[in-house]
């Protein structure tokens, strides 16, 4: 995927400040690029450097063949205004300017050109917007106010688009719900788009590419389902958190119960209904801490999946331990407390029986 | 009616808060944004210039004006402004008395607008010139509002440089404060109470407008975005 198409976007930039320095290489095709790194990473000055906004010490940022910025030790010096440089950048707080409307501030970029009025209206009709044209930002959700926000850099007639933590401002339910929303608009917009995250599903469910970054350094890129599912670098799996994240396929699906069985990894998994068909690849995630143990067979549970399982690792995980165990060849990390651990006398290759709800399961990707 | 007593010294008065009020205006603005928005070595020494009109006896500030405008002055010799004594003098001295009010509340202003909204603009396409007017001022409108009426107001009642510069001779450069003065002196106390009622009405009705836009500014502050359940 990543590599077939031309890169649009390219950026190989040095940002030195007093505490910070910033060292970095992105490449951006006609495809969805996440940056994905803990927050101080330099995510956000990367976007404020290509946008303008932020200029580096040293380095080249070229967008279409066009030379934005250069600063090298010897040869031409070019540093285009943020004006001229038709970026879209949807900042983390979205930014939307209180004193104009929803369609005020899509036609701020259109300003004196005869048909802004209409080309606002239809995008924001485009974005499912249209009620609420005449409101000011303070009268709109935070779901909406990220839409009106992308209206607006689109308007611009953007050659890229980049996206600030775009869902940083909305609560977990909210943003769970909006990411399929943003996925398919920005595979309907068809430019290519730039997204910084530090949020692993996030990451996940919107990237095409996924590059890991710390302390201003790539250390992993990919296709993300590759390089934060089961990240082989310790380093990665650190910055990403512990969930468990599969790739599987639909089994069959009980519409009346409400759940469907999903194999991953040769092993099969109840889990609640989704809009997959039978025989579809679906990507799913569980978390660590909804995973249980146990050393007998449990009997009269409630819960769907019972696994016969061996643990495979121990590791301290504050505020507790990371027990990893496999049972053929799935593996489920569990977060258990130190307590369980000794009272369940845990060790590697002791067999347990891992106990998960179906309702556990969620889907990652749409 | 209104006698010729107190109708010269009142359009005279609004003659010369007029024209003060424009210069307030551009300068407020001006050195608003340059406070506010750009370091420059010498900042606060500015800053503090600006605000001396505010303590300084308002004959001192008259004697600079004088001096300023005077014989040998370069507003004078190189220009040929000769306004010595004329209701444009007394405007200008005006506006300098007010100009600190003006300058504290536009630089508050616009040093309150959030910098990233201006960053938005530029990066929607807007020059440096559009973001100031199509955002910053827009957004910093009360405030520059608040301190355009407080400084025309004190502009209003200046009473010692505009006698140091313009005089106050009736009709020409006799505003309201200075009729006031002359009144008394004379000992017409039915003109005096007057225009001591005159002015009073009008320094009320400005503060009073500005005590309204502040308690309407209040529930401004910025809500948080909504959380409710999508459609």
């Amino acid at each position: 995927m990543n590599g077939l198409s031309h890169p649009q976007l390219r950026a190989d930039i040095v940002v030195r400040r007093d505490d910070f320095h910033l060292k970095m290489a992105v490449e951006v095709a006609s495809q969805v690029l996440v940056v994905f790194g803990p927050s101080g990473s330099g995510k956000t000055t990367l976007l404020q450097a290509i946008a303008g906004l932020v200029t580096p010490q040293t380095g080249t940022i070229t967008l279409e063949g066009q030379t934005l910025f250069q600063r090298e030790e010897d040869g031409p010096q070019v540093d285009l205004p943020a004006r001229a440089r038709r970026v879209g950048y949807v900042f983390q707080d979205y930014a939307l300017f209180p004193h104009l409307t929803a369609l005020g501030n899509v036609a701020y970029p259109l300003w004196r050109k005869p048909d802004a009025h209409r080309r606002s209206l239809d995008l924001l009709e485009r974005l499912g917007l249209a009620p609420f044209v005449g409101r000011y930002p303070h009268e709109l959700s935070g779901g909406q106010q990220q839409r009106v926000a992308i209206a607006r850099a689109l308007a611009s007639s953007p050659r890229v688009l980049l996206l600030d933590e775009p869902f940083a401002a909305l609560d977990l339910e909210l943003r769970r719900q909006l990411r399929g929303e943003l996925r398919r608009l920005l595979a309907e917009t068809a430019i290519p788009v730039l997204l910084v995250t530090h949020d692993r599903e996030e990451a996940i469910a919107l990237g095409d590419v996924v590059q890991v970054i710390e302390e201003g350094r790539t250390i992993a890129r990919g296709e993300p389902l590759a390089v934060l599912g089961y990240p082989p670098q310790s380093s990665v799996a650190r910055l990403s958190g512990v969930e468990n994240l599969y790739r599987g396929r639909v089994i069959s699906r009980a519409d009346q119960e409400g759940v469907m069985v999903c194999r991953v990894a040769g092993v099969d998994l109840e889990a609640p209904l989704g809009e997959q068909a039978v025989g579809q690849e679906v990507a799913i995630g569980l978390r660590s801490r909804d995973v249980l143990l146990a050393t007998q067979q449990p009997h009269g549970l409630s819960a769907r999946n019972v696994l016969e399982a061996r643990v495979t690792a121990l590791e301290a995980h504050s505020p507790g331990v990371l027990v990893e165990v496999t049972s053929g060849d799935l593996t489920v990390r569990s977060q258990v407390t130190q307590q369980a651990v000794t009272e369940l006398g845990l060790s590697v290759d002791k067999p347990v029986w891992v106990i998960i709800k179906a309702s556990s399961f969620f889907f990652v990707a749409p | 009616m209104i006698s010729d007593a107190i109708w010269q010294p009142l359009r005279l008065s609004l003659q010369v808060t007029a024209l003060a009020t424009l210069l307030l205006f551009l300068a407020g603005l001006v050195l608003g944004v340059l406070l506010a928005r750009v370091r420059f070595p010498g900042r606060i020494i500015v800053e503090t210039v600006v605000l001396l009109p505010l303590v300084l006896p308002p004959s001192v500030v008259g004697y600079y004006l004088l001096v300023g405008l005077g014989r040998g002055s370069p507003i004078k010799d190189w220009l040929g402004l000769d306004i010595l004594f004329t209701w444009q003098a007394a405007a200008l001295a005006s506006a300098l008395v007010g100009l600190p009010l003006m300058v504290q509340a536009t630089r508050a202003a616009i040093a309150g607008v959030n910098p990233s909204l201006e960053s938005a603009a530029r990066t929607l396409g807007s020059s440096e010139m559009g973001v100031f007017f199509r955002v910053t001022l827009p957004l910093a409108r009360r405030g520059v509002l608040v301190g355009l009426v407080l400084g025309a107001a004190r502009a209003m009642g200046e009473f010692g440089a505009t006698l140091m510069v313009a005089g106050s001779i009736p009709g020409r450069t006799q505003t309201l404060p200075l009729a006031i003065y002359d009144a008394v002196l004379v000992q017409d106390y039915a003109l005096a109470n007057q225009l001591v009622l005159l002015v009073t009405s009008l320094a009320f009705l400005g503060l009073w407008w500005v005590r309204r836009q502040e308690e309407n500014g209040k529930p401004r502050r910025r809500p948080e975005p909504r959380k409710e359940p999508e459609p």
